[in-house]
């Protein structure tokens, strides 16, 4: 029996996946292209799957959440999208912009928690 | 870290600026109180001309004749009162709390601009000291009071350049930077830092005086 045409279609299914998921893996940083070379402090400290074992988070929606007009809809998850895909630099009319987005949300969180960065520095670092 | 840096931000920042603004309307409204029962006839002489043209001719550099005889004292309480006030207002990092907290958003300074203006105040702090020191007509009539003033107003700047720069411990520094700030607010009304809220009154008292009593100029 050839085995060769199962393990190249297993191979081909595993580099799929991979494929879905390559930002999230590399992330050390959160940059978005968003903010091209403006960025006033240093960019803040995420590494993506270390974050989410340690903060034991396995539903995507938790942060990737849907919504608009400034609404957040926890029921709806856009998992897989960057934040920066929703939250613009700059926005006009209801929305929350994407620098505030971020603050509010980790921040918002590691207060509820009770554990993670707070200050500017803690994430910012030099 | 988290509870300090919530307690600091929090409870105790909501303390500091009601001590900095109901203790500065209290000093306020006993100091008029005082001056009613004591020297009604200096209110009476108050005048909003003579106030103000008091109060602007002190308010440009080298133009009164006590900025002109000590110009280096001059340059160094300019440069210090205006980054003392500009820099922490319009400082990114305290722009982008305004905005985290109450969603207020405003322009900013560059970070490096902001950075030179915290070690102009630093300097300027130093400056002073030494003036206290050096000088003897300014050493004769030096108070603890006026050490203390100097210390609490160094405190938040020293520790927020550190907490910038991230040098030595930023978590710790970072809570200390907040206190400090704190402490300095809720020192405003208690301390000689109350010519904050007292400078506008002293010039127009005196700018009163000289142009409604003595027919003179007071700049």
């Amino acid at each position: 029996m050839n085995r060769t045409l199962p393990v190249l279609l297993a191979l081909a299914l595993v580099l799929a996946c991979a494929q879905l998921a390559p930002a999230q893996q590399d992330m050390k940083t959160l940059a978005p292209a968003a903010y091209g070379n403006k960025l006033t402090r240093p960019p803040a400290q995420f590494n993506h799957d270390q974050h989410n074992e340690k903060a034991k988070l396995a539903d995507c929606v938790v942060c990737h959440h849907g919504g608009k007009d400034g609404k957040i809809d926890r029921s709806a998850s856009t998992e897989g999208t960057p934040c920066a895909d929703c939250h613009a630099l700059k926005v006009q009319g209801k929305g929350t912009a994407l620098t505030r987005a971020y603050h509010k949300q980790c921040i918002g969180c590691h207060q509820a928690k009770g554990k993670g960065p707070v200050a500017c520095g803690q994430c910012h670092k030099r | 870290m988290n509870a300090a840096y919530e307690f600091v931000t929090g409870p105790l920042a909501w303390a500091a600026w009601g001590i900095f603004l109901l203790g500065s309307a209290w000093r306020l409204v006993s100091m008029y109180q005082l001056a009613k029962k004591k020297d009604a006839s200096s209110l009476a002489f108050m005048d909003w001309g003579f106030s103000l043209r008091s109060i602007v001719n002190w308010l440009i550099p080298f133009n009164a004749l006590g900025w002109r005889k000590s110009p280096a004292m001059t340059v160094a309480t300019f440069a210090f009162h205006v980054c003392l006030l500009v820099g922490p207002i319009f400082l990114a990092a305290h722009v982008m709390l305004w905005d985290q907290f109450f969603g207020i958003s405003y322009a900013s300074l560059p970070d490096n601009v902001a950075d030179v203006m915290t070690l102009v105040v630093i300097a300027a702090c130093l400056y002073f000291a030494g003036r206290r020191l050096a000088q003897p007509e300014v050493r004769y009539i030096t108070t603890g009071q006026d050490w203390l003033a100097l210390v609490i107003v160094l405190a938040p700047f020293l520790t927020g350049f550190l907490a910038y720069h991230q040098v030595g411990g930023y978590e710790l520094m970072i809570i200390l930077h907040v206190v400090a700030g704190e402490i300095m607010l809720a020192a405003i009304p208690f301390t000689r830092l109350s010519h904050m809220v007292f400078a506008a009154f002293t010039r127009a008292y005196m700018g009163s005086e000289f142009g409604g009593v003595r027919h003179a100029r007071d700049w």
